[in-house]
């Protein structure tokens, strides 16, 4: 399928014709044969599920595969026009200006002010020149000025990934292309850095890859959907593809906005609006409780209903009296071998309870949930409690045998049959959906693979009845979070007490009854997710934004005031 | 005075720096005697005290590591020298003018020269600038200059990554997390932080083309350090003052650079 109705090289910022990679040893291509294009000036948002090859397509367009990253690259690549093999892919910078997920891949271990004005150092631009620019950039993404001199190093996470899309900002090319920028951001951070990319100009051409749509989908002239085996699926502008393909995109697990799902069930009580919706005010634009006719409201208040039910906490409340299982007593937390970042931390944690953990990048977040596992010794304050198992952002760390079989082999007891052993396994591999990869290194899975494998090796020997899920959705596609809810539910089923740290409002909505939020160097707010959702300064405060569904919850309360 | 001082010595040129500090190690190399390299040593601390405000005590432990360098020599001077006969001689002549203790007094001595030295050059010379300096006046090239940049990223992120793969293995082994982990428990992580090193090499050298470094052409490099009066005057100081307390060495001692003669036995 071609993406680009216009004949190729007519102009397009970029490029690619019947383009296939695949990767040395690899059984088949990481992608296509696939022909898409960006036109000079429009925002493309390309999307698929996880391993679909997305990655590697931006990798093909300025050449860092083939030429830095071994492949096999067939068809036709071209930038403004020029085949992208007859430059190195580092005399393409001052066209195309790429954002890497991860901020470490795009910071070379300067100080701030040397990190953003190093791609102008490459042009060989004035000194004076590039001190201005910098000075620019600095001020559009909101670094402040004292950071200048402070080494990239020095920074938190969420300080890098602003400094990254600095140091690329001030590149000022006709062509971003940006890979999942906001997958470890705050929402505020992440709407922030949501509406500079998208800032318009009639020759900056955007490309994207990214799966937080909330924010972003609304600045998208044109999405681009490629499916499991690197082709395209659907192409066109968001609205189209959202209403007309929702039940493809829904089957090829790939990330939608939350308008897409209200929208769907509007028309099927048929009171869709004539327009697609993009945001969830959008859909109900047209049944405004205080405006619309009666009837109409009626007619959608099911659809509605049933959306927010949908979106809205899916466990059990946990009884007030049930047995704590692990609680902090004026905790004071801090990394290991760091400064305290967190004091008088009182949490207390009960059986069979899934506790959300919000709040900004750098609040805290990861500390508390080693502190409350156990497994941080708290600088002051006691904990108390059973033992907590704890799944990191990075599932590879605490991976540590040679083979998948091997990794839920260590975590049975030792005194245990070995045939007992072995059916413990299988029936674990084939729980967590891992069966036939027992031999495989865990290096070698996909990042869900590793997630399940991560949580299959906590839960196979019920030795942590506490377990602390380190932002367990990032990197998933919509398949994947959905494979990893029902996962956490069937846990809290089997009596564990699970806390979740999260950015993804509405995931911890989906899934968390009680959260707390950390920030300002303690527990801001403790209490019923949804409570602590609609609590719209609260959530400015800690650098949070509102889950997708608040205004269809707001709009059920005016239609029921009506 | 001392602002000013740290100032100035912050402010020279890495290079000047380099040079200086390159001179003094071959002196101290070359001339063996305890005196010199007590000259070195006080010169080098004084100009970090005064000039550079360092703590004394923050000194003193940077140099215990020079120290207990130096200290192996020394013990290894005075009991394994061949003709030293240390156990005889501790009973007929008085310890510290033997040749052994001088000789072993010397290495020592020397050990904590070079060691405040090179402590001298670290604690004034930011990393970055000595780079650029390198990239600028050395004709270091760009590839390899921002590669050490990307190095001096990794070390911190390499400590964080090796203490959560602790943490991960304390809770899978069911035991507390040491402050200080133990030589089998370093071993383990070596593999999975090799992995990474390499992974993360990989990734920013993608990101460094990714961002227009190229392996030749013209290029600009910002805050490159040059060279002013106050770097000539630094070079002519520094070596005004080890030719000095050289010449004022080589003066007073018969035989002069010279390694002193170790005795060795002729076979039956």
């Amino acid at each position: 399928m071609r993406s680009d109705p216009q004949p190729p090289r007519t102009g397009a910022a970029a490029e690619w014709h019947e383009v296939t990679v695949q990767y040395p040893f690899a059984k088949r291509p990481a992608v296509g044969p696939v022909s898409l294009g960006v036109r000079r000036g429009e925002r493309v948002l390309l999307l698929g599920p996880s391993g679909s090859g997305k990655s590697t397509l931006l990798l093909t367009l300025t050449g860092l595969v083939p030429n830095s990253i071994p492949a096999t690259v067939s068809g036709d690549i071209r930038l403004f026009g020029a085949v992208v093999g007859t430059r190195q892919p580092w005399a393409w910078a001052a066209q195309v200006a790429q954002y890497f997920q991860d901020a470490d891949q795009t910071l070379c271990g300067m100080r701030v002010e040397d990190e953003i004005a190093f791609a102008l150092e490459n042009r060989a631009l004035p000194p004076m020149r590039i001190a201005e620019r910098v000075t620019e950039a600095m001020d559009r993404v909101g670094v402040p000025e004292s950071w200048r001199s402070r080494p990239s190093s020095a920074l938190s996470g969420g300080e890098r990934q602003l400094v990254a899309l600095a140091a690329t900002l001030v590149q000022d090319a006709s062509l971003f292309v940006a890979d999942e920028p906001t997958a470890h951001l705050a929402p505020l951070a992440a709407d922030r850095l949501h509406a500079l990319l998208t800032e318009c100009g009639p020759d900056r051409s955007v490309l994207v890859v990214d799966h937080r749509l909330e924010g972003l989908i609304q600045q998208i002239d044109r999405m681009i959907v490629l499916g499991r085996d690197g082709g395209i699926i659907a192409e066109g502008h968001p609205r189209t593809v959202f209403r007309a393909k929702h039940d493809l995109l829904v089957s090829e697990g790939i990330w939608r906005p939350a308008a897409s799902a209200l929208d769907a069930r509007l028309e099927e009580a048929g009171i869709a609006p004539q327009v697609a919706p993009l945001s969830v005010e959008e859909a109900l634009a047209h049944v405004d409780p205080a405006t619309a006719p009666r009837e109409h409201v009626e007619k959608a208040l099911p659809a509605v209903e049933a959306f927010v039910a949908e979106c809205t906490v899916r466990s059990v409340q946990t009884a007030p009296d049930a047995p704590v299982l692990a609680r902090l007593v004026k905790a004071a937390c801090a990394p290991f071998l760091g400064p305290t970042v967190l004091r008088s931390i009182d949490l207390a944690i009960r059986e069979g309870e899934i506790l959300g953990v919000l709040g900004a990048n750098g609040a805290g977040k990861s500390t508390l949930g080693l502190c409350l596992s156990g497994l941080l010794p708290l600088k002051a304050g006691r904990r108390t409690g059973a033992p907590g198992g704890y799944a990191f952002q990075r599932p590879e760390n605490q991976f540590t045998a040679g083979t998948v079989r091997d990794e839920i082999l260590d975590t049975l007891p030792k005194q245990m049959a070995a045939k007992a052993k072995a059916e413990r396994v299988a029936g674990t591999l084939a729980a967590w959906g891992l069966s036939g990869l027992e031999h495989r290194h865990p290096f070698e899975l996909s990042q869900g693979q590793k997630r399940r494998l991560a949580l299959a090796t906590l839960t196979t020997s019920d030795r942590w009845p506490l377990l602390v899920l380190d932002e367990p959705t990032a990197g998933l596609d919509a398949h994947g979070v959905s494979m990893l809810m029902s996962a956490i539910l069937a846990l809290h089923g089997r009596g564990y007490a699970v806390a979740v740290i999260t950015h993804d409002m509405d995931f911890a909505l989906r899934l968390c009854p009680r959260s707390i939020i950390v920030g300002e160097g303690g527990i801001l707010a403790d209490g019923p997710t949804q409570d602590l959702m609609r609590n719209t300064a609260l959530l400015q405060r800690a650098g949070l934004a509102e889950p997708s569904c608040v205004k269809a919850l707001q709009w059920l309360q005016r239609a029921a005031s009506c | 005075m001392a602002a000013t001082g740290r100032i100035m010595l912050k402010a020279l040129n890495p290079l000047s720096k380099l040079l200086v500090c390159a001179v003094w190690l071959a002196a101290s190399v070359l001339v063996f005697d305890e005196r010199f390299q007590m000259a070195l040593i006080v010169l080098t601390g004084s100009a970090l005290i005064v000039l550079n405000r360092t703590s004394p005590l923050l000194l003193l432990a940077l140099m215990v590591p020079f120290g207990l360098f130096g200290f192996a020599f020394l013990t290894t001077s005075l009991l394994f020298r061949q003709d030293s006969d240390f156990a005889m001689r501790m009973a007929s002549e008085a310890l510290l003018t033997s040749p052994a203790v001088s000789a072993g007094l010397t290495l020592f001595l020397r050990a904590v020269a070079c060691g405040m030295i090179s402590v001298f050059f670290a604690l004034t010379t930011d990393p970055g600038s000595l780079v650029r300096a390198l990239m600028v006046h050395g004709r270091l090239p760009p590839r390899i200059g921002y590669s050490l940049f990307a190095a001096m990223l990794l070390v911190p992120d390499l400590a964080a990554e090796a203490q959560q793969m602790r943490i991960a293995r304390a809770m899978k082994t069911g035991r507390r997390l040491r402050r200080v982990p133990g030589p089998g428990e370093l071993m383990s992580l070596v593999v999975p932080l090799l992995a990474f090193a390499i992974r993360r090499a990989g990734r920013t050298a993608i990101a460094l083309e990714a961002r227009g470094l190229s392996p030749d052409g013209p290029r600009t490099v910002l805050h490159a350090p040059g060279f002013t009066r106050s770097d000539a005057v630094f070079i002519i100081t520094a070596i005004v003052a080890i030719t000095l307390c050289g010449a004022a060495t080589v003066s007073d001692i018969d035989v002069p650079l010279s390694l002193p003669q170790v005795a060795h036995d002729e076979p039956v």
